[in-house]
């Protein structure tokens, strides 16, 4: 796992270890998999109803639009960034992308609808954080507000209903019995793993979360290259958003409410440090199915919907406690 | 350091410098802005200038008063010290409240006290977190948000309280037409914060560290005392507000206190604190709470819903911090970037 041990801290021993397979068992991507694992294995013994199949493709959609937007969100928190709009701007782009749907029966142009209006949102946010040089929770909370305020004013305070079905492929479709929007969100995933250990501008994202202004001496774009996470970030939430239309058929007034937290709970129990300079897209991935499969849990083990913001938020405090923890051990 | 006022400086230096000036006075720029809008207002609603409709206004300001205040001390301790979680400790706090005085049968005086300490209580476990295991305080209040949140709405199954003793509604009564909980709450809070944080070695202690906390740590500064009890304020003054609003409503509500951390943080970012530390005054957020307490009045009387206000209370969010940062730039030293 280069990326999660190679952190732009310089924390590297300088003899490499003489036992690489101990490095993968330490590592955080290996701890939630076997977490995920025996998580999962527990649910089926003692709930059977967890491992049919109709569930377990259900699990996998949820998981499938956390992970996609995820994507974005570990390039934003890699640079020490936040953005918690992501859930209205679902919303928003849901009711873009449904219409589009309703207007054109044509699903391509819904979908880039919805990514072009993500787009928009992204490079509003990362232009008022790279310019204005405002901290990225203050401009991304007053957006929450204010992209709620829009897709209220879009749906005139009515749920948009009777969207065509154009979109169900994207949303229930499988291949090889697995949900498309999981082999797109797979796709995505590999591509910003890619790009994250192999492209230059990958490797300037670790550089601006582990200090910014040495690697604004160093030559790295920063305001660039900030727009652009924040940007990205937009675009996948409105790819989300064609997901989720086509997985629910209409678009509630309060949709992506609470989407923002699945996602960064995600990004941090993935082992995405919340300072910068650290973090993963597989782990990312990782942390989407265990979101996905804790939020299951709590369905099939009939707790009430209620306890969610409970248990994500405690979930959040273990992860960042096991960072820091590690951290300080000296790895 | 944007608490050392330098009057009428502005007067002096005229055109383009001069605006920049006068941004740089918050107070004097609020007030104002404040001007603006009850002008404004005035002309579109006849019966606004009223004293019993400028009275009655208040009531409604002391709520969100109170959280900007406990945000905007611990906004100054710096190091990017935020709390997200001031609403939910409202809803929190609310239920804890009414499920004291209701189900426990507990003396009003008591059951405030209570609330009181289970507010300490909650903003203790944000700074515990902050300062002893050192998390940012920007995940641990993002996380506890939706924690705080969600157990009072479990509490009773969503269910609101009421049936309170009826003594408890005095608290939002009205003293020779002015509300009561400003007289009793809200202008006692602010006057001995104000002291606090303006006239002792205390308040110099929570600027000091938010200024630069290495130079305070040389100075035998008890920096992480000073950030903890920022966030034990932040919590008291969430258990205070849920009292009155409680009382205000005659009814424990399990979503008191739900969107409140946007208009705390925007308040407490309008009247001067800026999010890298060490500024923001007492008199500034006071200022602030009055504006955003006249706007959101105009948007009721336009017929205008709560997602409208919190809507325009973001925009006024963005630019308020962008100004802040045009000052500091224009006049402070540039602290650290922030991204």
């Amino acid at each position: 796992m280069q990326s999660s041990d190679l952190g732009w801290e310089g924390r590297r021993p300088l003899i490499p270890t003489a036992r690489p397979w101990r490095a993968l068992l330490e590592s955080r991507e290996f701890t939630i998999f076997a977490f995920l694992l025996a998580l999962s294995v527990a649910l089926s013994l003692r709930y059977p109803q967890f491992r049919t199949q109709p569930n377990l493709a259900d699990v996998l959609l949820n998981v499938s639009q956390l992970a996609i937007v995820g994507i974005g969100m570990t390039m934003v928190i890699l640079t020490a960034g936040i953005d918690v709009s992501v859930g209205s701007a679902l919303g928003v782009c849901a009711v873009v992308v449904g219409d589009l749907l309703i207007g054109t029966h044509a699903a391509v142009v819904a979908v880039v609808g919805g990514v072009m209006a993500g787009v928009v949102i992204g490079l509003t946010n990362g232009l008022l954080v790279a310019l204005g040089r405002v901290h990225s929770i203050i401009i991304t909370l007053a957006m929450l507000n204010i992209l709620r305020l829009v897709g209220f004013a879009l749906l005139h305070g009515n749920w948009l209903t009777g969207i065509p079905s154009d979109l169900s492929a994207l949303g229930n479709g499988t291949v090889l019995g697995v949900p498309i929007a999981w082999w797109l969100a797979m796709g995505l995933g590999g591509l910003a793993t890619y790009f994250l250990r192999s492209r230059p501008s990958g490797r300037h994202l670790y550089a601006i979360g582990g200090d910014v202004e040495a690697a604004r001496l160093a030559g790295v774009r920063v305001t660039r290259l900030t727009v652009f996470v924040y940007a990205l970030t937009g675009a996948l939430a409105g790819l989300a958003a064609a997901v989720f239309v086509g997985q629910q058929g209409q678009v509630q007034t309060n949709a992506g409410s609470g989407f923002e937290l699945q996602v960064i709970a995600a990004v941090v129990i993935g082992g995405t440090s919340i300072l910068g300079g650290k973090g993963s897209v597989v782990g990312t991935v990782l942390g989407a199915l265990l979101v996905g499969v804790i939020r299951n849990a709590l369905v099939v083990a009939h707790v009430p919907a209620l306890f969610e913001g409970l248990v994500l938020g405690a979930l959040i405090i273990v992860a960042i406690g096991l960072d820091l923890l590690h951290r300080r051990r000296g790895h | 350091m944007a608490a050392v006022p330098r009057p009428g400086r502005w007067l002096r230096a005229g055109g383009r410098e001069g605006l920049i000036r006068l941004l740089s006075e918050r107070p004097l720029f609020l007030l104002l802005l404040l001007a603006i809008i009850v002008v404004v207002n005035a002309a579109l609603v006849p019966y606004f200038l009223t004293l019993g409709n400028l009275l009655s206004l208040t009531a409604y300001a002391v709520e969100i008063g109170l959280l900007a205040l406990g945000e905007v001390v611990v906004i100054i301790t710096g190091a990017g010290a935020i709390d997200l979680s001031v609403g939910s400790m409202v809803s929190f706090a609310s239920m804890v409240f009414g499920l004291l005085l209701t189900r426990g049968h507990v003396p009003l005086g008591l059951g405030i006290a209570l609330t009181l300490g289970f507010g300490v209580l909650m903003g203790s476990v944000n700074g515990l977190f902050v300062t002893v295991f050192r998390f940012p305080a920007l995940i641990v209040t993002l996380a506890t948000l939706y924690a705080y949140a969600s157990v009072p709405l479990v509490l009773t199954n969503t269910v609101p309280i009421s049936n309170l003793p009826s003594g408890l509604y005095r608290l939002t009564g009205s003293l020779a037409g002015v509300p009561t909980q400003v007289v009793v709450v809200f202008i006692p809070v602010v006057l001995v914060l104000g002291f606090v944080l303006h006239a002792t070695v205390l308040g110099r202690y929570v600027y000091s560290i938010g200024i630069n906390e290495l130079a305070a740590r040389f100075a035998a500064v008890p920096v992480r005392w000073t950030r903890f009890a920022a966030f034990c304020l932040s919590g008291l003054l969430a258990g205070l507000t849920a009292v009155v609003t409680t009382s205000r409503f005659a009814s424990a509500r399990p979503d008191a206190g739900m969107g409140m951390e946007l208009q705390a943080i925007t308040i407490a970012v309008l009247g001067g604190a800026s999010i890298a530390g060490g500024s923001g005054t007492v008199a500034g957020v006071v200022l602030a709470t009055l504006l955003v307490t006249v706007m959101d009045n105009a948007m009721n009387v336009a017929g205008l819903q709560s997602t409208w206000q919190l809507g325009a209370l973001g925009a006024l969010l963005i630019g308020s911090a962008l100004l802040n940062q045009l000052v500091r730039q224009r006049f402070g030293t540039r602290r650290g970037r922030v991204g």
